[in-house]
This record gives structure tokens, sequence and C-alpha cells, in this order.
């Protein structure tokens, strides 16, 4: 089951105590933090590399320019990525 | 089998605290603490790593993939080079954790931390008030702590609390996790004592009975749901009560290693005293690399080739990899055995006999003995 669309307006940002890094050994993104490594797939890198302060909306609009994807398809998809990580304390949604 | 890469290292950079709790995971042997590998000239004190090799080991860490450090001891704020080390960290682009009694922390130390970079703070704390916290730890500790989580919390450093949960305190689950709502803190550890170094020792004196350990499951688990939006709570089982084994750090030689004060480069912290007949290198001698990838004691078993039945054959074997090697040390006399905690393994009678004999003693409070600084004497609590 999808979770509920994240409104556009959302910022997401990393949670306190979270930290994105490129893992040299691999050239992979991963979520560094207490006790704890998240090894990030291409598409949670590319929504977190944006969490800086951009909206949900403007993420979304920005991969569907990268990946010439339809925007509508690209939401569900960021939504659930996005929920999951906050499920797991790894961002905050504003 | 070939090494995989180490995500990990947990750097003891001391084993001097200013605390003494009993159920310490530190040796109980002050000979191990000590030295063989003492210096003549260029150490720290006590043989203790010095400085410019705490950095080296740092970097060595990093270029075998290391993303991760714990600064632990011992008390690690017992170092004055702590802050040092810490940016040597942030440098090599790890992930710096402080494993901390919080003892000797002002409000300057905190800022230079926070400078450093220094990522997040595990503030150990031994109950929620201060009679049952300062005799459990053997010092005037509690309200101090207090004070310290409130610089934490200034500062803006992410903070944890680390509870170890044993008999004695078992019962304050609640007023616990109260604390650590009141404190403000991001995530918090309640971990049930696990048994090595003095705590194997006080075995007797800790071990929780089945009654304490099932109310306190209840409590863990109902305080996970109610806090799941604003509280990481990571509960530790307590594993004697278990019937599986715990897959003790990810497999041996897997994801974490540790640099204890002395330089002993060790698969798990609790092994150099569990299992006296496997020698471990040192960093004075080797690189990190060659200790990591191909020395003895971190190949030992690695791996599954090194497993006896039941585990060999066992559906399990790569989810809890046998259970932990120092446990079987401790329980069934050999390290390359199951973990006796395994309700398959042939030594499992040995944990029930132990729990029965508690559960039937009636719930009475035993002493126990406080853990002692490496070269010291007995201390007396309330003496100073």
């Amino acid at each position: 089951m999808r979770a509920t669309p994240i409104p556009d307006l959302v910022r997401p940002s990393l949670a306190k105590g979270v930290r994105l890094q490129i893992d040299s050994a691999t050239g992979n993104s991963v979520l560094l933090y207490p006790e704890g490594i998240v090894e990030l797939n291409e598409t949670a890198h590319e929504i977190l590399s944006r969490c800086d302060g951009r909206t949900v909306g403007e993420i979304v609009c920005e991969l569907a320019e990268v990946y010439e994807a339809d925007p509508a398809a690209l939401t569900a998809d960021v939504s659930d990525t996005l929920s999951d990580l906050q499920r797991r304390k790894l961002i905050e949604l504003k | 089998m070939k090494a995989p890469r180490p995500y990990a290292l947990l750097a003891e950079i001391t084993y001097k605290c200013p605390l003494h709790c009993p159920y310490c995971s530190n040796p109980v042997a002050a000979s191990l603490c000590e030295a063989s590998h003492r210096p003549r000239d260029g150490g720290y004190r006590n043989g203790e790593l010095a400085t410019e090799e705490w950095k080296r080991i740092i970097r060595e860490a990093a270029a075998l993939g290391v993303l991760q450090i714990g600064f632990s001891g011992g008390e690690p704020l017992d170092r004055r080079d702590l802050v040092e080390l810490i940016r040597e960290a942030r440098e090599a682009k790890l992930y710096t954790n402080l494993i901390t009694s919080g003892i000797g922390l002002g409000d300057d130390r905190v800022r230079a931390l926070r400078d450093a970079g220094l990522d997040s703070i595990q503030l150990s704390f031994q109950s929620d008030e201060s009679i049952l916290a300062d005799e459990i730890a053997g010092a005037r500790a509690h309200e101090h702590k207090l004070n310290v989580a409130a610089k934490i919390r200034a500062a803006g450093i992410p903070l944890s609390l680390n509870f170890v949960i044993h008999r004695r305190n078992i019962d304050r689950l609640p007023q616990m996790i109260a604390l650590t709502e009141a404190l403000g803190a991001e995530r918090v550890e309640l971990a049930n004592v696990q048994f090595y170094g003095w705590a194997f020792r006080n075995r007797a004196a800790l071990l929780p009975s089945r009654e304490q350990v099932d109310r306190a499951r209840g409590i863990a688990t109902a305080a996970k749901a109610r806090l799941a939006a604003k509280i990481e709570i990571f509960y530790v089982l307590p594993d004697y009560y278990e019937t599986r084994p715990k897959p003790c750090l990810h497999g041996w030689g897997q994801r974490y290693l540790t640099v204890n004060p002395i330089g002993d480069v060790l698969p798990c912290p609790t092994a150099l005293s569990a299992i006296p007949d496997l020698r471990f290198e040192n960093v004075r001698a080797r690189d990190l690399n060659w200790i990591w990838g191909e020395s003895e004691s971190f190949n030992r078993f690695r791996g599954t080739e090194w497993m006896p039945e039941p585990c060999r054959s066992c559906p399990q074997k790569e989810i809890d990899f046998g259970g932990c090697r120092c446990q079987a040390a401790l329980l069934a006399g050999r390290a390359a055995s199951t973990d006796p905690v395994c309700e398959l393994s042939p030594n499992r009678a040995s944990v029930d006999a132990l729990l029965r004999n508690l559960n039937s003693s009636g719930g009475q409070t035993r002493d126990w003995n406080y853990r002692l600084n490496p070269g010291t004497r007995p201390v007396i609590f309330g003496a100073y």
C-alpha cells in the first residue's frame, strides 16, 4: 500500500545527527547516524541530495526534468522514499 | 575467506574511568589493561597509545573503509587529546560518536567537541535518580550528568542516553524513558546487561529475574509505539533469557573492529579477556590493513567454516552467525562452540541451571564488586 502523498510545499531535511556522504569504498551514497549506516540506492540519493531547503514539489520537478519522467508518477516514488526515511527518523518533514 | 570491508571502529582510548560500574565490559584482570607492550618512551601514559599513534589508526581505518568511529573507554574525556582525535576523525570523513559518562565535560569542552565536528554523544546513565544511580556508579555522578545533558543540548550536539539494565534498575524502565523525554534526547539505548568483563564476574547480582524481564519487554514495546515519532528507542534483549543467540557483531571480523588503549586490535572489545588462547595483534607491530585482513585472530571465526554442529547445518547460521564467540568461551570453555544461549546448544543446560537458581532465590539483593581502575585499590562507596 502506498503512503499518503507528502504535500508539495513540505521541505524535507536530514534529521539531527544524520549525515549524507559518499562512501569512498564503493562510490555510493550513505546516510550515517548514531550506530547506523544506510546505503542509498540511486533514487534515494537523487532525492536526499536535494533535501537542502527545497520543497517536495521542487524536488519532483527537478527529477522529472533530469530523468525526463512524468511528474505525477515521480510524486509517488518521492513520497514513498521520504515517508520511509521519516519513519526511520533519518529525515524531518517541515 | 576474503575479508569484507569494516564499517565501524571502536576506539577505546583509555581504561581510566571516574565511575566504577559493576557491569563494565572492560577486562577484570589489571594485567590485561596494563601492557606487556608498554613502550620505553613515546607512549601517552601507562602504556596507552600516543596521540600520533591514534591518528595513524584513524587514517588507516578510514582507508580500510571504516565510516564510523566510537570514542570510548574507560572514560574517553580523561584524555586531553580527545578533541584533537575527533578533529582527525572528521578530516578522515568518519562519523564520530563519543560514548561517555559525561564526567569532566564542562561548557568549554562541550563547545570544543562541537567545533571539532563531533557528530553525536552517547551519555551513560545508571538509573533515573541519584540515590540508586550513584550507588550503581560507585561515585556521585548522577546530578552532574543531568547538567551535562543540558550543556550538550545547548551546544546542539545530538544526544543519546545509554542505560545498562540489570536486576537493580530494570524495574525503573518507565522512569528512565521519562528522563529521556525530559532531557530532550533523540535516542535512548535500554541495554540489558551482557555478561562480559566485570559484568560476568557480577552475574549473580546483575541478572534480572524472568518476571522482571517479561515486564520490561512489555514496557519497552509500549514506549516504542508511544514515542515512535519522537525518540528512537533501542532495546537490547537479555540474551540469557532468549532461545536463540544474538547475531553478535554481525559476524566475527565482518563489520567491526576495536582498538584498546594499549593498541591491541580486537574483533570484539571483550575478546581480549574472554578468549585467552587467541593471540591478538598490536598496532605497534602491524598496520590495521594487515591485521584486519590477514591476522589469525580476525580470520579464526570469520565466515561459517569454523562452525561446529549444530551451527554448521543450521538454517539460521547466516542470521545469528552462531552467536557470540566470547560467550561461548566464557560459558562453554571453548570459543569455537555454539553460543550456549542457543536452545540447540549442548551447553544450554548450564544457562538454564543458572536462571533456575536465580529465579528460585526469591529476588534478594546480592553484593557486587565495583569495577576498579587498573593499578588502583578498591573504592569504598561514599568515602569521598
